[in-house]
């Protein structure tokens, strides 16, 4: 069965929620993932010291209250629905390999972080290196669908490989970063050094179209047919990409820099 | 049994598995789609030397096709996978790639079967300048060509199909015979999921297995020779049949082959035996060598008997 944790209060200390996962709490009884231990400082608190477990009539585990001290939620999940009410702490869906998450709040930085699979969904903002690569590693997101209804701080993105990934409001600055491919989709304003060092991959605007910097050169071949099967799907996201398909666009090559084979794509 | 005075003999078609697809041709304008689909389904009557069997399914309206472009449907078949997808690769390599403003896409869903690669392979043509892209769950490749660039979709499903349904039409003369399979010909080509590979959908040098020559798998079908009726050691021809012409359908499903061989045998009925064609019969081994059997009295249309 499927539980709703209400957070009490908010812990002393930051809380590592990693341990939490859907599908394998909707196998345990309320007292067994009561006991479920979480990493919090130098030691560890069982759940049931923080929330309240109650059964939730949905199908996905309901996580609620001031989350702010609880990082790593949804983190590494590969299956099952973790549905979150407020605003949580960094790393939320690090690794994600599979699944939804939907947020109904904004998230810290580094969310969506390395994901390669399943689905998050963020109804407000999240701050920097959203989608991002973990350090060291030499790809960021390399999967999946990652949705934010609000605005990304700086780095959205650095080192993306694969996926689809859209922010419907504004990014801040190196958004794409070293972009080495996949589907960027941004419906705002972008900050300074968009696409700064990409690759591969595509950036489609949706809304104000950005200032390219001088790296990256116009193109215009026909592309009629990608656009097409790119802009109708994008059209479902709604906001600024309704009526994507109808328009005509525009497309820039780069980053020069790095020989880079990726692509701008800004509709009129 | 005599549906409007054409007698239908109490044989059925005896059909064969094979491996098939279907893929969607589109361009700029409706004629270049058309001219990709022919030259890709070309020599492609007969698996018996030309590896495939091939042939247009219909028309689709820029609404039905993934880019919202004219387009044209496509069926191929053949009796391996690793054949389906030799042809496959060559037919779409030399004949859609290489026709302006084509894209081509899977004809049918990922679900349906096992994936055969379309643009996996092609890609390489664009000498590294091709790019990938994965929209709505399917990965597409971009191949940088000369009028813009070449899109196709990385692979099609492949399923099990049916192939050698077929029927026989036994009339007076050429005219008639003519007539007759033009007509059935166009009532198929209504039905979705079959296509009839051979020229305009008609077989005149229809086939039986074996040859007395060693060197040859299939010879004439001495049976329905009117030349051999009075020779021949058996003849199925009455006298007065002076020309048959043999109508063959590849299915997607044994279900599309059944539809089409009602609708042939629905059209020759319906025009009468006083059109010329006074007789249909079909071809079969003696049921042993293949799984599908299309009785062609269980296909005759209802109530017309006379």
């Amino acid at each position: 069965m499927t539980y709703r944790l209400t957070l009490r209060r908010p812990p002393p200390l930051r809380l590592d929620m990693r341990a939490l996962q859907p599908a394998r709490a909707a196998a345990l009884t309320a007292a067994e993932l009561g006991r479920l231990e979480l990493p919090s400082g130098c030691g560890t608190l069982a759940l049931a010291e923080v929330f309240d477990i109650a059964p939730a009539g949905t199908e996905a585990l309901v996580v609620e209250g001031d989350l702010e001290r609880l990082d790593f939620l949804g983190a590494g999940m590969e299956e099952g629905t973790l549905e979150l009410h407020g605003t949580v702490g960094d790393a939320l869906g690090l690794g994600l390999r599979g699944g939804a998450i939907r947020l109904d709040g904004s998230a810290r930085d580094l969310a969506g972080c390395a994901m390669s699979g399943g689905a998050i969904e963020v109804s407000g903002d999240v701050r920097d290196l959203a989608a991002s690569a973990l350090p060291g590693d030499l790809d960021g997101m390399r999967g999946g669908r990652f949705v934010i209804h609000g605005d990304a701080g700086a780095r959205l993105g650095d080192r993306m490989r694969r996926g689809t990934l859209v922010v419907h409001g504004d990014v801040g600055e190196f958004a794409a970063s070293r972009l080495v491919a996949g589907t960027v989709a941004l419906g705002g304003r972008c900050g300074a050094h968009l696409g700064y060092g990409m690759r591969r991959g595509t950036i489609v605007f949706g809304g104000a179209a950005p200032e390219p910097g001088p790296t990256f050169v116009p193109l215009d071949s026909d592309i009629g047919v990608f656009w097409q099967l790119l802009a109708r799907e994008l059209e479902g996201l709604g906001g600024a990409f309704a009526g994507l398909a109808r328009r005509r666009v525009e497309r820039l090559a780069g980053d020069l820099s790095v020989r880079g084979r990726g692509e701008l794509l800004v509709p009129k | 049994m005599r549906l409007n005075g054409v007698a239908i003999d109490e044989t059925f078609a005896e059909a064969f598995p094979m491996k098939g697809t279907r893929i969607v041709i589109t361009a700029h304008r409706p004629a270049w789609a058309m001219h990709a689909a022919v030259a890709a389904t070309g020599f492609a009557t007969s698996v018996i030397a030309c590896g495939a069997e091939a042939g247009i399914e219909r028309v689709l309206a820029p609404e039905e096709t993934p880019d919202g472009r004219p387009g044209v449907a496509v069926l191929l078949f053949s009796m391996s996978t690793k054949e389906l997808g030799k042809q496959l690769e060559r037919r779409v390599g030399q004949c859609v790639m290489t026709c302006p403003t084509t894209a081509v896409f899977a004809g049918l869903p990922a679900s349906a079967g096992e994936a055969l690669p379309l643009g996996r392979n092609l890609r390489f043509f664009g000498d590294g300048w091709q790019i990938s892209k994965v929209i709505g769950g399917a990965r597409y490749w971009r191949v940088p060509v000369m009028d813009g660039e070449f899109v196709a979709q990385e692979s099609t499903a492949m399923v099990k199909g049916v192939g050698g349904g077929n029927l026989l039409l036994l009339a007076d003369d050429t005219d008639a015979a003519l007539a007759g399979a033009e007509a059935a010909v166009e009532a198929m080509r209504r039905v979705p999921g079959v296509i009839m590979p051979f020229p305009g959908g008609v077989v005149r040098s229809g086939s039986k297995v074996g040859s007395k020559y060693a060197a040859l798998p299939a010879s004439t079908n001495d049976a329905f020779c009117p030349a051999l009726a009075p020779l021949a050691a058996k003849t199925e021809l009455d006298a007065g049949t002076r020309c048959v012409m043999e109508i063959v359908i590849d299915g997607l499903a044994e279900a599309d082959v059944a539809a089409a061989m009602r609708a042939g045998i629905a059209a020759i009925v319906g025009r009468g035996a006083d059109a010329g064609v006074r007789r249909l019969s079909a071809g079969n081994y003696g049921g042993k060598l293949g799984p599908f059997h299309f009785h062609l009295r269980k296909l005759a249309p209802e109530g017309s008997e006379a």
